[in-house]
C-alpha cells in the first residue's frame, strides 16, 4: 500500500475503506429516521405529504450550497464565502430580472456566472498565493457582502418578472421547481463525484495532497475547478433564494455557509479532507431542515430552538459511531 | 549658547501664540453656527430604514454648511465605543449616536459626556441618558400594530407573531406592547410566536411551518417588521390563504407599501427616516452652539393601509 501513490481507479475514496465509510453514512441515515419517527410522534403534522414538500423546497437552498462545499472540504479547503456568494449572485439576478426587461435567460445566466466567477476567483487566489482558504475565503467574504450593497445600492431589488420568480415559487407537475433543481443538482454532483475523473481527483487531493502530486495530479487545477463549481452553486442557490422571496437582498445569506458546513460535515464529510459523499451531505442538510420545521411545528420557544438544534447535531454525530476517529486511524 | 536658547525659546512662544490664535479662531466661528464638525456612528449602513436616516442627515447638513463624519458601526456596539473615542479624540463639536445595543453601546454616552462634548441618541435608546434623544417610541408601534389587528378582527382571532432579532430593543418593545394590548382583548389569542430575525426568508419558511401546524385557525400575523412581513405574505399567497388571514408589519419601505397597495400586506407602520435625521441634526447643531434645545423629541409612527398608502409612495 505505502508504495502506491496513484488512487485505483474502482476506489473513489483511497484514503479510506469504503466499508468504513459506508457504514457511517448508514449511522447517519439511521439518526435521520430516529429523530423523523421522533418528531412525526409529537407532531401529528409532521409526516404529511404536504408538510414534507415545504420541508423539501426550504431546504434546497442550503442543499445546493452544502453540495458545493462538500467538494471544497473533501479537497480539504474550505469556503467561508459561500453567504456572500448567495446575495451577490441574487441581486445580480434580480437587477436582469426586472418585468420585461431581458428574457428570462438572461437573469439566470448574470446569477450563474456571477457566482462561477466569484468561485474561480477564490479558487485562483487560493492555488497562485500560499494562503490558506480559510483567510482567502474569509476576505472574499466581505468583499462579496460589499459588491451586493453596492450592485443594489443597499436596498432590496423588487419588481421581478413572473417568469423569474416562477423559479422559486412555481411547480411542475405538483413539484416545486426549488426541488426539481435539487434532483438535477444532487444527480450531477453525485455522477461527479462518483463516476468522474475529477471526481476521484477531489478525494486523492484531500486524502494527501502530496501523493497526488506526486503521482501527477494537477492539483492546482483540480482546486480551480473545485472552488469555481462551489461558486456556480452558490450562484444557483442565490437565484432559487432571490425568485423565492421575489426580492434580490443584498443582505441574504449572512451566517448560510455555517449551515451549509454543517451539513456537510454531519452528513459524514470530514474535515481532514479526502472522505464523504454527495447523498450523505443530502441527510445532513434534510437533518437541519427537518429538526427547524419540527421545531416550528411544535411551537419550541426561540431561545430553546438553537440549543435543541446544536445538542441534536451533536447527538446525530455521536450516533453515527465517532466517525471522525475512524477516518484519522 | 545663551543667545540661542533664548532665541529658541522665544520662538517656541512665538509658535504657541500662533497655534492658540488659529485655536480661538476656529472655535469662534463654531459657535457662529458655522463650520461645525458632527461625528455621526450609525447601527448599520446595510439596513434600508438606517440608510434613509443617514441620508436625510447628510442633506440637513450640507444644507447646513456642517461637517458630517458617518462611519457604520457594522451592528456591534464594541466598535461603536471606539468610533465615539475617536470623535472625542478629533474634538468634534458633537456626536449623533444610532446605538446598537442598549448596555454595550452606553460606554460611548458616558466618554462624550465625560469629555463634554454633547451626545444625541437616534432611533433607539442606551441605559446612560444622553444629552438628547431623537426617535420614536418602539412601544407605540407594537401598540398600534395589535390594536389595528384587534379592530380589524372584531377583537376574536388567533394570532401568530414573528420577533426579530431575540433581545434586541426594538424586538422586546414590541412585543411587550403586543402582549399589553392583548390583555384587552380575552377574545384574541396568541398561537405562536417565533423569532424570524428580522429576515424575509427566514420568515417565509417560518409561515409556511405555521400553516402546516396550524391552517385554518390562524386570522392575523403581527410581524415585527416589514422584510418579515413580506415574507408572511409571500407564504400565505402561495398557501393560498391571504384573503383570510390579516398581515400587519413596521417600517413602511418601499416594497412594503406597494404590497399595501396591491393589498396584499393589509398595514404597516410608517416610521419617518427623515424626520429622525432631519430632527437629530438640528438638535446637534443647537446643543454644539449653546443654544435651547428640547432634550426628547418624539416622531410619531403613522399607520399605512390602502386608504392612505398614496401618501407614502414616492
Amino acid at each position: 500500500m505505502e508504495t502506491q501513490s496513484i488512487p485505483p481507479k474502482t476506489q473513489p475514496a483511497p484514503t479510506l475503506p469504503s466499508r468504513v465509510r459506508r457504514l457511517s453514512q448508514y449511522g447517519i441515515f439511521l439518526a435521520f429516521l430516529i429523530i423523523c419517527v421522533g418528531l412525526a410522534v409529537v407532531a401529528p403534522r409532521f409526516l404529511t405529504v404536504s408538510n414534507w414538500v415545504i420541508i423539501i423546497t426550504q431546504v434546497s437552498i442550503n442543499a445546493l450550497l452544502a453540495f458545493g462545499v462538500t467538494f471544497v472540504i473533501l479537497t480539504g479547503g474550505i469556503d467561508l464565502s459561500l453567504g456572500s456568494m448567495v446575495a451577490v449572485a441574487g441581486v445580480t439576478a434580480a437587477l436582469f430580472a426586472h418585468p420585461d426587461d431581458y428574457p428570462l435567460l438572461v437573469p439566470l445566466a448574470a446569477g450563474l456566472l456571477t457566482g462561477i466567477g466569484f468561485g474561480a476567483f477564490n479558487g485562483f487566489l487560493i492555488t497562485r498565493s500560499k494562503v490558506p482558504p480559510f483567510i482567502v475565503t474569509l476576505g472574499t467574504m466581505t468583499i462579496g457582502r460589499g459588491l451586493a450593497l453596492i450592485l443594489s445600492k443597499g436596498r432590496p431589488v423588487s419588481n421581478l418578472s413572473d417568469s423569474f420568480n416562477f423559479i422559486g415559487g412555481g411547480a411542475v407537475l405538483g413539484i416545486p421547481v426549488p426541488i426539481l433543481i435539487l434532483a438535477v443538482a444532487f444527480a450531477a454532483s453525485w455522477v461527479l463525484l462518483r463516476k468522474t475523473v475529477l471526481g476521484r481527483y477531489m478525494y486523492a487531493v484531500g486524502g494527501n495532497e502530496a501523493a497526488a502530486r506526486a503521482s501527477g495530479i494537477d492539483v492546482g487545477r483540480v482546486k480551480l475547478w473545485v472552488y469555481t463549481l462551489c461558486g456556480g452553486l452558490a450562484g444557483l442557490a442565490g437565484i432559487v433564494l432571490t425568485a423565492r422571496i421575489t426580492t434580490g437582498q443584498p443582505n441574504a445569506g449572512v451566517g448560510f455557509e455555517l449551515d451549509a458546513i454543517a451539513a456537510a460535515i454531519i452528513g459524514g464529510t470530514s474535515t481532514a479532507g479526502g472522505s464523504g459523499t454527495i447523498t450523505g451531505t443530502l441527510i445532513g442538510a434534510l437533518l437541519i431542515g427537518v429538526i427547524s420545521n419540527g421545531l416550528d411545528l411544535l411551537n419550541v420557544s426561540s431561545y430553546y430552538q438553537q440549543v435543541v438544534m446544536g445538542a441534536i447535531i451533536i447527538a446525530a454525530v455521536v450516533l453515527d459511531g465517532g466517525r471522525e476517529l475512524k477516518v484519522k486511524s | 549658547m545663551k543667545v540661542k536658547s533664548l532665541s529658541l525659546l522665544s520662538l517656541l512662544l512665538c509658535l504657541q501664540l500662533a497655534t492658540g490664535c488659529s485655536q480661538e479662531k476656529s472655535s469662534s466661528t463654531a459657535t457662529s453656527g458655522k463650520s461645525l464638525t458632527i461625528g455621526v456612528s450609525m447601527l448599520s449602513m446595510q439596513n434600508e430604514f438606517i440608510v434613509n436616516v443617514a441620508d436625510e442627515m447628510q442633506k440637513k447638513a450640507d444644507a447646513a454648511g456642517v461637517e458630517l463624519i458617518v462611519v457604520d458601526a457594522e451592528r456591534s456596539p464594541l466598535k461603536q465605543v471606539e468610533q465615539v473615542e475617536s470623535f472625542i479624540a478629533q474634538n468634534v463639536d458633537a456626536i449623533i449616536l444610532n446605538p446598537c445595543e442598549v448596555e454595550a453601546s452606553s460606554p460611548a454616552v458616558q466618554k462624550a459626556l465625560a469629555a463634554k462634548i454633547p451626545i444625541i441618541n437616534v432611533n433607539s435608546a442606551t441605559s446612560t441618558k444622553p444629552t438628547a434623544f431623537v426617535g420614536s417610541d418602539d412601544v407605540e408601534s407594537g401598540r398600534m400594530a395589535m390594536k389595528y389587528l384587534a379592530e380589524k378582527l372584531g377583537g376574536k382571532g388567533n394570532i401568530v407573531m414573528m420577533q426579530g432579532y431575540m433581545g434586541q430593543a426594538a424586538q422586546l418593545q414590541r412585543e411587550q406592547a403586543a402582549k399589553e394590548v392583548l390583555r384587552q382583548y380575552p377574545g384574541l389569542k396568541m398561537l405562536a410566536t417565533q423569532t424570524a430575525e428580522w429576515d424575509r426568508s427566514k420568515a417565509m419558511s417560518l409561515m409556511e411551518n405555521w400553516i402546516q401546524s396550524y391552517g385554518n385557525q390562524i386570522s392575523a400575523v403581527f410581524a415585527h417588521n416589514d422584510e418579515m412581513g413580506m415574507g408572511a405574505v409571500k407564504a400565505l399567497t402561495a398557501a393560498g390563504l391571504k384573503d383570510k388571514v390579516l398581515v400587519v408589519s413596521i417600517d413602511a419601505i418601499p416594497d412594503a407599501l406597494q404590497s399595501v397597495q396591491k393589498g396584499e400586506l393589509n398595514a404597516t407602520l410608517f416610521q419617518n427616516a427623515e424626520q429622525q435625521g432631519a430632527q437629530a441634526i438640528e438638535t446637534a447643531m443647537k446643543a454644539a452652539g449653546g443654544k435651547q434645545f428640547q432634550s426628547e423629541v418624539m416622531i410619531p409612527f403613522k399607520l399605512v393601509t390602502q386608504a392612505n398608502v398614496k401618501e407614502f409612495l414616492k
